[in-house]
């Protein structure tokens, strides 16, 4: 790591605020810091400060209630998602997601708010949190305001977040609970790997939708299908919403080839 | 800024960089220099440490977030110079060549036999799916966690030509 930075580790919400409120466009938040290590070692970025917000009270909750669903707080770890039991018994698209994501070590550090914030169009929790409605809260000194993942993105590496706020909850509602759906995940290997495609499919009430990533600058939604819709007229509905490039992992064509066979295979799949 | 960490039991207190990483201060500020640095980026898993319990990838985590933890690495395997059961099973099944991923492997075993003290192959290879041997020796690593868990005789030679 070339770069020094000033670390810090307010152990109250008010302090941490307080410090992006005066800080928040030199600062970088640390939660897992299986990305911002390596973006640091790599000389990408140069925070003059790191804020760990691990150590506030609070964030590292799952909770559940029947009017709000369930909260994610930023401090959240994937496995803690897959060990959480609310999560694993009535969110298994969650569930599907998160296990595909990395490995064991970087699931034990890596956040569920932070593979959002990242923005990454290969984000693994992504699919999964369009799929369900899922909204974030985001906080700062001035406020706080709820925005929904499909309002969330704009554009590589880029969200709605400014620099004096953060990302503190994620909210899956209870509306969302108890659906049927699956998670495929193109990669080289079997183990861990960034993902070449990745289709999120979830279906409740009638209502099917879709997730995808690795396919266009943002992880995107495919909505507003009937849940008997025949496997054409998806396809047809996912190839229009997606805008893949060419890159070192794969072409664009295998890219759009690859995300229609995911989707009529999780067609079959989840019934 | 101090930080206190516990280290296979010990206690160290030490005056570090913020920017320092957990890796660099086992290594370098502490001479524990049996957990290795392999990409730094959270691939390969060659600094794979206990911290609190959870296997972690101790290039991606900084020295400072580690101030009150308990941290567990290959130094404290062995017990007054008598190797673990996990290190005398990978050293009769050759599952050590050039040794390098071999310190963060036993911690990722230690961590899935901790959890899962009769692992299937399958669950074996999941468990160690953040380790990466660049000699390829998984199989000798699989028989050795088998043999480690008792199973080595169930284990059909049907299954181990699938590892």
């Amino acid at each position: 790591m070339t770069s020094t930075f000033e670390y810090l580790a307010p152990d109250s919400r008010d302090e941490l605020l307080g410090l992006l409120a005066d800080r928040g466009p030199t600062a970088k938040l640390l939660a897992g810091g299986t990305d911002l290590l390596v973006d640091l070692r790599n000389d990408m970025v140069h925070p003059e400060c790191i804020v760990n917000l691990k150590k506030v009270p609070g964030y590292s909750e799952i909770s559940w209630s029947e009017e709000d669903g369930v909260r994610i707080g930023a401090a959240v770890t994937i496995n803690d998602v897959l060990h959480s039991q609310v999560i694993l018994d009535s969110y298994p698209l969650l569930v599907d997601c998160a296990s595909d994501l990395a490995s064991y070590q970087i699931r034990n550090r890596a956040t569920v708010v932070g593979n959002v914030v990242n923005a990454s169009p290969c984000s693994d929790m992504a699919p999964a949190l369009l799929c369900l409605g899922a909204s974030a809260v985001i906080a700062s000194h001035r406020g706080r305001r709820v925005v929904p993942f499909t309002d969330f993105f704009r554009g590589v590496k880029r969200t709605v977040l400014e620099p004096d706020e953060i990302l503190e909850t994620i909210v899956v509602p209870a509306e969302s609970a108890n659906g049927r759906g699956g998670y495929r995940k193109l990669k080289r290997i079997k183990g861990h790997d960034l993902g070449i495609v990745g289709v999120a499919l979830f279906k409740k009430d009638g209502v099917l939708r879709l997730g995808v990533s690795s396919c266009a600058p943002t992880p995107i939604l495919v909505g507003g299908l009937p849940a008997d819709a025949p496997a054409d007229q998806v396809v047809a509905a996912v190839g229009q919403a997606v805008n893949p490039i060419s890159d070192l992992r794969c072409s664009k064509e295998y890219r759009e080839h690859m995300v229609a066979v995911f989707t009529r295979r999780l067609l079959r799949e989840v019934k | 800024m101090n930080i206190s960490v516990t280290i296979n039991g010990r206690e160290y207190t030490r005056q570090v960089d913020g920017s320092l990483t957990l890796l660099r201060f086992l290594r370098e500020e502490l001479g524990l220099t049996g957990t290795k640095e392999g990409c730094g980026a959270g691939e390969c898993g060659a600094c794979t440490v206990l911290l609190d319990g959870r296997t972690v990838n101790s290039c991606l985590v900084l020295a400072a977030e580690a101030d009150g933890a308990a941290i567990e690495t290959i130094e404290g395997e062995a017990a007054d110079a008598e190797l673990s059961s996990i290190q005398e099973a990978f050293a009769r099944h050759f599952a050590v060549q050039c040794g390098y991923c071999t310190g963060g492997m036993i911690m990722s075993v230690r961590r899935l036999l901790e959890d899962n003290p009769r692992p299937t192959v399958e669950e074996i290879r999941e468990g160690i799916e953040g380790n990466l041997c660049r000699c390829t020796g998984y199989q000798q690593i699989i028989e050795a966690v088998l043999d480690v868990s008792g199973q080595l005789d169930e284990a059909t030679s049907e299954e181990l030509k699938h590892v």
